[in-house]
Protein backbone atom coordinates (compact mmCIF):
# COMPACT_ATOMS: atom_id res chain seq x y z
CA UNK A 1 0.00 0.00 0.00
CA UNK A 2 2.07 2.90 -1.25
CA UNK A 3 -0.44 5.46 -2.44
CA UNK A 4 -4.12 5.03 -1.62
CA UNK A 5 -7.06 7.39 -1.68
CA UNK A 6 -9.88 6.54 0.67
CA UNK A 7 -13.30 7.96 1.47
CA UNK A 8 -14.88 7.65 4.91
CA UNK A 9 -18.46 8.40 5.94
CA UNK A 10 -17.96 10.86 8.79
CA UNK A 11 -19.98 12.66 11.43
CA UNK A 12 -17.68 15.72 11.27
CA UNK A 13 -15.20 17.45 9.01
CA UNK A 14 -11.88 16.47 10.61
CA UNK A 15 -9.80 13.42 11.53
CA UNK A 16 -11.00 13.50 15.14
CA UNK A 17 -14.61 12.83 14.01
CA UNK A 18 -16.27 9.44 14.26
CA UNK A 19 -17.18 7.17 11.36
CA UNK A 20 -20.85 7.80 10.52
CA UNK A 21 -22.91 4.62 10.74
CA UNK A 22 -24.87 5.48 7.61
CA UNK A 23 -23.11 5.76 4.28
CA UNK A 24 -25.76 7.43 2.08
CA UNK A 25 -26.96 9.84 4.75
CA UNK A 26 -23.77 10.67 6.62
CA UNK A 27 -22.85 14.33 7.24
CA UNK A 28 -19.44 14.45 5.58
CA UNK A 29 -17.13 12.38 3.48
CA UNK A 30 -13.48 12.63 4.45
CA UNK A 31 -11.27 12.05 1.44
CA UNK A 32 -7.89 10.96 2.72
CA UNK A 33 -4.65 10.45 0.81
CA UNK A 34 -2.47 7.76 2.35
CA UNK A 35 1.15 7.62 1.27
CA UNK A 36 3.87 5.38 2.68
CA UNK A 37 1.56 4.14 5.41
CA UNK A 38 0.81 7.65 6.66
CA UNK A 39 -2.00 10.16 6.23
CA UNK A 40 -0.58 12.66 3.73
CA UNK A 41 -3.51 15.02 3.52
CA UNK A 42 -7.29 15.06 3.67
CA UNK A 43 -10.31 17.11 2.75
CA UNK A 44 -13.92 17.09 3.91
CA UNK A 45 -16.80 17.12 1.46
CA UNK A 46 -20.29 17.81 2.67
CA UNK A 47 -22.74 15.05 1.75
CA UNK A 48 -25.33 16.91 -0.29
CA UNK A 49 -27.37 13.69 -0.61
CA UNK A 50 -27.94 13.55 3.16
CA UNK A 51 -31.47 15.01 3.17
CA UNK A 52 -32.51 13.71 -0.25
CA UNK A 53 -36.00 12.18 -0.44
CA UNK A 54 -34.82 8.91 -1.93
CA UNK A 55 -31.83 7.43 -3.69
CA UNK A 56 -29.34 8.96 -1.24
CA UNK A 57 -27.08 5.92 -1.60
CA UNK A 58 -26.83 6.43 -5.36
CA UNK A 59 -26.09 10.16 -5.09
CA UNK A 60 -23.62 9.66 -2.26
CA UNK A 61 -21.97 6.88 -4.24
CA UNK A 62 -21.61 9.24 -7.17
CA UNK A 63 -20.06 11.98 -4.98
CA UNK A 64 -17.51 9.55 -3.63
CA UNK A 65 -16.75 7.78 -6.91
CA UNK A 66 -16.07 11.15 -8.58
CA UNK A 67 -13.24 11.63 -6.07
CA UNK A 68 -11.50 8.64 -7.69
CA UNK A 69 -11.02 6.83 -4.42
CA UNK A 70 -9.64 3.30 -4.22
CA UNK A 71 -11.46 2.29 -1.05
CA UNK A 72 -14.30 3.26 1.26
CA UNK A 73 -14.67 2.88 4.98
CA UNK A 74 -18.14 2.92 6.48
CA UNK A 75 -20.40 0.96 8.82
CA UNK A 76 -23.63 0.44 6.90
CA UNK A 77 -24.43 0.85 3.25
CA UNK A 78 -27.35 -0.29 1.15
CA UNK A 79 -27.59 -2.43 -1.99
CA UNK A 80 -27.62 0.44 -4.46
CA UNK A 81 -24.48 2.14 -3.17
CA UNK A 82 -22.84 -1.28 -2.86
CA UNK A 83 -23.67 -2.10 -6.46
CA UNK A 84 -22.15 1.17 -7.71
CA UNK A 85 -18.85 0.61 -5.89
CA UNK A 86 -18.81 -3.00 -7.01
CA UNK A 87 -19.15 -1.90 -10.64
CA UNK A 88 -16.47 0.78 -10.23
CA UNK A 89 -14.24 -1.79 -8.48
CA UNK A 90 -13.89 0.35 -5.35
CA UNK A 91 -13.26 -1.70 -2.22
CA UNK A 92 -15.48 -1.30 0.85
CA UNK A 93 -14.21 -1.77 4.40
CA UNK A 94 -16.01 -1.87 7.72
CA UNK A 95 -14.54 0.46 10.31
CA UNK A 96 -15.87 2.00 13.53
CA UNK A 97 -14.51 4.71 15.79
CA UNK A 98 -12.36 7.80 15.36
CA UNK A 99 -11.43 8.45 11.71
CA UNK A 100 -7.73 8.82 12.58
CA UNK A 101 -7.64 5.42 14.26
CA UNK A 102 -9.70 3.72 11.59
CA UNK A 103 -7.32 4.87 8.86
CA UNK A 104 -4.44 3.45 10.89
CA UNK A 105 -6.30 0.15 11.18
CA UNK A 106 -6.76 0.08 7.41
CA UNK A 107 -3.06 0.75 6.89
CA UNK A 108 -2.25 -2.13 9.21
CA UNK A 109 -4.64 -4.38 7.30
CA UNK A 110 -6.93 -4.88 10.29
CA UNK A 111 -10.22 -3.82 8.67
CA UNK A 112 -12.72 -6.32 7.34
CA UNK A 113 -13.73 -6.04 3.71
CA UNK A 114 -17.46 -5.94 2.98
CA UNK A 115 -18.63 -8.24 0.20
CA UNK A 116 -22.35 -7.49 0.50
CA UNK A 117 -24.66 -4.62 1.35
CA UNK A 118 -25.19 -4.48 5.10
CA UNK A 119 -28.92 -3.87 4.97
CA UNK A 120 -31.88 -3.18 2.72
CA UNK A 121 -32.41 0.07 0.84
CA UNK A 122 -33.92 2.96 2.82
CA UNK A 123 -32.43 1.56 6.05
CA UNK A 124 -30.62 4.87 6.62
CA UNK A 125 -33.80 6.94 6.59
CA UNK B 1 -69.20 -2.26 -20.56
CA UNK B 2 -66.15 -1.19 -18.59
CA UNK B 3 -66.63 0.39 -15.18
CA UNK B 4 -63.70 1.78 -13.21
CA UNK B 5 -63.88 2.04 -9.44
CA UNK B 6 -61.61 4.74 -8.06
CA UNK B 7 -61.79 7.52 -5.49
CA UNK B 8 -58.49 9.23 -4.77
CA UNK B 9 -58.08 8.67 -1.06
CA UNK B 10 -57.13 5.23 0.14
CA UNK B 11 -59.40 3.25 2.46
CA UNK B 12 -62.67 4.74 1.25
CA UNK B 13 -63.98 1.34 0.15
CA UNK B 14 -63.01 0.99 -3.49
CA UNK B 15 -62.37 -2.76 -3.29
CA UNK B 16 -65.50 -3.35 -1.19
CA UNK B 17 -67.59 -1.54 -3.81
CA UNK B 18 -65.81 -3.20 -6.75
CA UNK B 19 -66.20 -6.73 -5.39
CA UNK B 20 -69.80 -6.18 -4.21
CA UNK B 21 -70.83 -4.75 -7.57
CA UNK B 22 -69.10 -7.63 -9.35
CA UNK B 23 -71.03 -10.17 -7.24
CA UNK B 24 -74.32 -8.43 -8.05
CA UNK B 25 -73.56 -8.03 -11.75
CA UNK B 26 -72.56 -11.69 -11.97
CA UNK B 27 -76.10 -12.73 -11.02
CA UNK B 28 -77.39 -11.70 -14.41
CA UNK B 29 -74.37 -11.05 -16.65
CA UNK B 30 -70.99 -12.59 -17.39
CA UNK B 31 -68.67 -10.48 -15.25
CA UNK B 32 -64.95 -9.90 -15.05
CA UNK B 33 -63.21 -8.08 -12.20
CA UNK B 34 -59.82 -6.56 -12.95
CA UNK B 35 -57.78 -5.75 -9.86
CA UNK B 36 -55.61 -2.88 -11.04
CA UNK B 37 -54.39 -1.92 -7.57
CA UNK B 38 -51.12 -3.62 -8.40
CA UNK B 39 -49.22 -2.42 -5.36
CA UNK B 40 -51.68 -4.12 -3.06
CA UNK B 41 -54.12 -6.32 -4.98
CA UNK B 42 -56.58 -8.01 -2.65
CA UNK B 43 -59.86 -8.44 -4.52
CA UNK B 44 -59.03 -12.14 -4.92
CA UNK B 45 -58.72 -12.35 -1.14
CA UNK B 46 -61.99 -10.52 -0.52
CA UNK B 47 -63.68 -13.03 -2.82
CA UNK B 48 -61.71 -16.07 -1.58
CA UNK B 49 -60.53 -16.89 -5.08
CA UNK B 50 -57.52 -19.09 -5.78
CA UNK B 51 -55.29 -17.45 -8.33
CA UNK B 52 -53.13 -18.95 -11.01
CA UNK B 53 -50.20 -17.27 -12.76
CA UNK B 54 -51.13 -16.12 -16.25
CA UNK B 55 -48.05 -14.19 -17.41
CA UNK B 56 -45.11 -12.07 -16.30
CA UNK B 57 -44.80 -8.33 -16.83
CA UNK B 58 -41.44 -7.08 -18.04
CA UNK B 59 -39.88 -3.68 -18.40
CA UNK B 60 -37.01 -2.79 -20.73
CA UNK B 61 -33.64 -2.01 -19.16
CA UNK B 62 -30.36 -1.05 -20.81
CA UNK B 63 -27.35 -3.31 -21.29
CA UNK B 64 -23.90 -1.94 -22.08
CA UNK B 65 -21.35 -3.31 -24.50
CA UNK B 66 -18.17 -1.95 -22.93
CA UNK B 67 -16.22 -2.80 -26.08
CA UNK B 68 -18.18 -0.07 -27.84
CA UNK B 69 -18.50 2.34 -24.87
CA UNK B 70 -16.28 5.42 -25.15
CA UNK B 71 -17.01 6.60 -21.57
CA UNK B 72 -18.68 9.85 -22.70
CA UNK B 73 -21.29 9.82 -19.91
CA UNK B 74 -24.21 10.85 -22.12
CA UNK B 75 -26.33 7.93 -20.90
CA UNK B 76 -25.99 9.07 -17.28
CA UNK B 77 -26.67 12.70 -18.24
CA UNK B 78 -30.06 11.91 -19.81
CA UNK B 79 -31.19 9.49 -17.07
CA UNK B 80 -33.84 11.32 -15.09
CA UNK B 81 -34.12 8.45 -12.60
CA UNK B 82 -30.46 8.73 -11.61
CA UNK B 83 -30.12 5.01 -12.35
CA UNK B 84 -26.84 5.51 -14.22
CA UNK B 85 -23.78 6.83 -12.42
CA UNK B 86 -20.94 8.17 -14.52
CA UNK B 87 -17.44 8.98 -13.35
CA UNK B 88 -14.88 10.26 -15.84
CA UNK B 89 -12.62 7.56 -17.33
CA UNK B 90 -14.78 4.74 -15.98
CA UNK B 91 -17.54 2.69 -17.55
CA UNK B 92 -21.00 3.78 -16.34
CA UNK B 93 -22.47 2.00 -13.32
CA UNK B 94 -26.14 0.99 -13.53
CA UNK B 95 -28.57 0.62 -10.63
CA UNK B 96 -31.19 -1.73 -12.03
CA UNK B 97 -33.98 -1.33 -9.51
CA UNK B 98 -34.46 2.42 -10.00
CA UNK B 99 -34.67 2.14 -13.81
CA UNK B 100 -38.20 2.72 -15.14
CA UNK B 101 -37.43 1.70 -18.71
CA UNK B 102 -37.64 5.02 -20.55
CA UNK B 103 -34.82 4.02 -22.93
CA UNK B 104 -33.43 7.59 -23.11
CA UNK B 105 -29.91 6.21 -22.53
CA UNK B 106 -30.22 3.95 -25.57
CA UNK B 107 -31.20 6.93 -27.73
CA UNK B 108 -28.51 9.19 -26.25
CA UNK B 109 -25.59 6.78 -26.76
CA UNK B 110 -23.57 8.07 -29.76
CA UNK B 111 -21.82 4.72 -30.23
CA UNK B 112 -24.71 2.23 -30.12
CA UNK B 113 -23.08 0.67 -27.09
CA UNK B 114 -26.38 0.21 -25.25
CA UNK B 115 -28.86 -2.46 -26.21
CA UNK B 116 -32.17 -3.42 -24.67
CA UNK B 117 -32.76 -6.25 -22.26
CA UNK B 118 -35.54 -6.71 -19.72
CA UNK B 119 -36.33 -7.22 -16.07
CA UNK B 120 -39.48 -8.65 -14.51
CA UNK B 121 -41.55 -6.02 -12.70
CA UNK B 122 -44.79 -7.85 -12.09
CA UNK B 123 -47.09 -10.81 -12.57
CA UNK B 124 -50.62 -11.26 -13.91
CA UNK B 125 -52.87 -13.83 -12.23
CA UNK B 126 -56.29 -15.23 -13.07
CA UNK B 127 -58.85 -16.75 -10.75
CA UNK B 128 -62.55 -17.41 -10.44
CA UNK B 129 -65.10 -17.43 -7.66
CA UNK B 130 -68.73 -16.32 -7.15
CA UNK B 131 -69.03 -16.70 -10.93
CA UNK B 132 -66.62 -13.77 -11.46
CA UNK B 133 -63.45 -14.04 -13.50
CA UNK B 134 -60.82 -12.18 -11.51
CA UNK B 135 -57.71 -10.85 -13.25
CA UNK B 136 -55.05 -9.51 -10.91
CA UNK B 137 -51.93 -7.51 -11.61
CA UNK B 138 -49.20 -7.50 -8.99
CA UNK B 139 -46.13 -5.30 -8.91
CA UNK B 140 -42.89 -7.01 -7.88
CA UNK B 141 -41.69 -5.91 -4.46
CA UNK B 142 -39.39 -2.87 -4.66
CA UNK B 143 -40.25 -2.04 -8.28
CA UNK B 144 -41.49 1.41 -9.22
CA UNK B 145 -43.32 1.22 -12.54
CA UNK B 146 -46.81 0.38 -11.22
CA UNK B 147 -48.42 2.20 -14.16
CA UNK B 148 -46.75 -0.24 -16.53
CA UNK B 149 -48.17 -3.22 -14.64
CA UNK B 150 -51.66 -1.65 -14.70
CA UNK B 151 -51.38 -1.06 -18.46
CA UNK B 152 -50.34 -4.68 -18.81
CA UNK B 153 -53.18 -6.07 -16.68
CA UNK B 154 -55.64 -4.00 -18.74
CA UNK B 155 -54.17 -5.35 -21.96
CA UNK B 156 -54.20 -8.94 -20.73
CA UNK B 157 -57.76 -8.69 -19.40
CA UNK B 158 -58.89 -7.54 -22.85
CA UNK B 159 -56.98 -10.46 -24.36
CA UNK B 160 -58.55 -12.95 -21.93
CA UNK B 161 -61.98 -11.46 -22.48
CA UNK B 162 -61.81 -12.19 -26.20
CA UNK B 163 -62.39 -15.82 -25.17
CA UNK B 164 -64.63 -15.22 -22.16
CA UNK B 165 -66.86 -12.54 -23.69
CA UNK B 166 -67.80 -10.94 -20.39
CA UNK B 167 -70.36 -8.21 -20.79
CA UNK B 168 -69.27 -6.41 -17.66
CA UNK B 169 -65.69 -5.56 -16.78
CA UNK B 170 -65.10 -3.86 -13.44
CA UNK B 171 -61.69 -2.27 -12.96
CA UNK B 172 -60.64 -1.69 -9.37
CA UNK B 173 -58.04 1.08 -9.33
CA UNK B 174 -55.38 2.01 -6.82
CA UNK B 175 -55.66 5.08 -4.60
CA UNK B 176 -54.26 8.39 -5.82
CA UNK B 177 -54.45 10.14 -9.17
CA UNK B 178 -51.09 9.20 -10.71
CA UNK B 179 -49.92 6.85 -13.49
CA UNK B 180 -51.49 3.64 -12.16
CA UNK B 181 -54.87 5.36 -11.70
CA UNK B 182 -54.74 7.02 -15.12
CA UNK B 183 -53.93 3.62 -16.65
CA UNK B 184 -56.98 2.18 -14.83
CA UNK B 185 -59.38 4.88 -16.02
CA UNK B 186 -58.53 5.20 -19.72
CA UNK B 187 -60.90 3.51 -22.12
CA UNK B 188 -63.65 2.87 -19.58
CA UNK B 189 -67.34 3.70 -20.05
CA UNK B 190 -68.08 4.80 -16.53
CA UNK B 191 -66.08 5.90 -13.49
CA UNK B 192 -67.27 5.44 -9.93
CA UNK B 193 -65.66 7.72 -7.37
CA UNK B 194 -65.93 6.05 -3.97
CA UNK B 195 -65.60 8.53 -1.15
CA UNK B 196 -66.29 8.93 2.56
CA UNK B 197 -67.36 11.95 4.65
CA UNK B 198 -63.90 13.21 5.56
CA UNK B 199 -62.10 16.36 4.33
CA UNK B 200 -59.18 14.44 2.80
CA UNK B 201 -61.51 12.06 0.97
CA UNK B 202 -63.47 14.96 -0.57
CA UNK B 203 -60.25 16.75 -1.50
CA UNK B 204 -58.92 13.66 -3.30
CA UNK B 205 -62.30 12.87 -4.86
CA UNK B 206 -62.33 16.30 -6.52
CA UNK B 207 -58.91 15.61 -8.00
CA UNK B 208 -59.74 12.17 -9.35
CA UNK B 209 -63.06 13.35 -10.82
CA UNK B 210 -61.20 16.22 -12.46
CA UNK B 211 -59.24 13.46 -14.16
CA UNK B 212 -62.48 11.68 -15.17
CA UNK B 213 -63.73 14.94 -16.64
CA UNK B 214 -60.47 15.41 -18.50
CA UNK B 215 -60.87 12.02 -20.16
CA UNK B 216 -64.50 12.86 -20.88
CA UNK B 217 -65.78 9.74 -19.14
CA UNK B 218 -69.16 9.75 -17.37
CA UNK B 219 -68.85 9.46 -13.63
CA UNK B 220 -70.78 9.27 -10.40
CA UNK B 221 -70.12 9.28 -6.68
CA UNK B 222 -70.70 6.61 -4.07
CA UNK B 223 -70.58 7.93 -0.51
CA UNK B 224 -69.36 5.10 1.65
CA UNK B 225 -69.85 5.27 5.44
CA UNK B 226 -72.23 8.17 4.70
CA UNK B 227 -73.85 8.05 8.18
CA UNK B 228 -70.51 8.43 9.92
CA UNK B 229 -70.54 12.22 9.71
CA UNK B 230 -73.79 13.52 8.26
CA UNK B 231 -72.85 17.18 8.31
CA UNK B 232 -69.75 16.56 6.21
CA UNK B 233 -71.77 14.29 3.96
CA UNK B 234 -73.84 17.32 2.97
CA UNK B 235 -70.64 19.04 1.84
CA UNK B 236 -70.01 16.18 -0.58
CA UNK B 237 -73.63 16.43 -1.72
CA UNK B 238 -73.37 20.14 -2.41
CA UNK B 239 -70.09 19.65 -4.30
CA UNK B 240 -71.82 16.98 -6.43
CA UNK B 241 -74.84 19.21 -7.05
CA UNK B 242 -72.73 22.21 -7.99
CA UNK B 243 -70.74 20.16 -10.49
CA UNK B 244 -73.76 18.17 -11.72
CA UNK B 245 -72.23 14.84 -10.70
CA UNK B 246 -74.83 12.25 -9.70
CA UNK B 247 -74.56 10.51 -6.36
CA UNK B 248 -75.28 6.95 -7.37
CA UNK B 249 -75.24 5.35 -3.96
CA UNK B 250 -74.90 5.70 -0.22
CA UNK B 251 -73.44 2.90 1.87
CA UNK B 252 -73.84 2.90 5.65
CA UNK B 253 -71.03 2.37 8.12
CA UNK B 254 -71.55 -1.12 9.55
CA UNK B 255 -69.56 -3.86 11.18
CA UNK B 256 -70.78 -6.24 8.45
CA UNK B 257 -68.13 -4.82 6.15
CA UNK B 258 -65.41 -5.68 8.63
CA UNK B 259 -66.83 -9.20 8.96
CA UNK B 260 -66.91 -9.48 5.18
CA UNK B 261 -63.19 -8.72 5.04
CA UNK B 262 -62.32 -11.06 7.89
CA UNK B 263 -64.38 -13.94 6.52
CA UNK B 264 -63.24 -13.23 2.95
CA UNK B 265 -66.83 -13.31 1.78
CA UNK B 266 -68.88 -10.72 -0.16
CA UNK B 267 -70.78 -8.43 2.20
CA UNK B 268 -74.15 -9.48 0.76
CA UNK B 269 -73.44 -13.01 2.00
CA UNK B 270 -72.83 -11.65 5.47
CA UNK B 271 -76.01 -9.60 5.36
CA UNK B 272 -78.39 -9.78 2.35
CA UNK B 273 -79.77 -6.38 3.35
CA UNK B 274 -77.05 -4.74 1.21
CA UNK B 275 -78.19 -6.50 -1.94
CA UNK B 276 -80.70 -3.75 -2.57
CA UNK B 277 -78.11 -0.98 -2.20
CA UNK B 278 -75.82 -2.53 -4.81
CA UNK B 279 -78.70 -3.47 -7.12
CA UNK B 280 -79.84 0.15 -7.04
CA UNK B 281 -76.32 1.35 -7.81
CA UNK B 282 -76.22 -0.96 -10.84
CA UNK B 283 -79.61 0.33 -12.03
CA UNK B 284 -78.44 3.92 -11.67
CA UNK B 285 -75.19 3.26 -13.55
CA UNK B 286 -77.12 1.66 -16.42
CA UNK B 287 -79.41 4.69 -16.59
CA UNK B 288 -76.49 7.08 -16.41
CA UNK B 289 -74.62 5.38 -19.24
CA UNK B 290 -77.61 5.59 -21.57
CA UNK B 291 -78.28 9.24 -20.63
CA UNK B 292 -76.70 11.72 -23.02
Amino acid sequence: MKKTKIAISSTGNNLESEVDARFGRCSYFLIINVEDKKIKDFKAIENTAKAQMGGAGISAGEIVAKQKVDAIITINLGPRAFSIFDQFKIEIYHGEGKIKDVVQELIEGKLKKLSNATGPQHAGL
Amino acid sequence: MKIAVTGGKGGTGKSTVATSLAVEFANSKKTMLVDADVECPNDYLLLSAKRKKYSNVYQPIPKWDFKKCVKCGKCAFVCKQNAIVFVKDKFPAFVKDVCIGCKACIVACPNNAISETKKQIGTIYTGKNHNIDIITGELKLGELASGEVVASVREKSDEINKKLNSEIMIIDSAAGIGCPVIASLVGTDYIIGVTEPTPSALHDLKRVLYLANHFNIKHGIIINKFDLEKSFCSKIESYAKKNKIPIIGRIPYRKDFVDSTIKMKPVIEINPEYKEIFQNIIKTIKKEIIRI
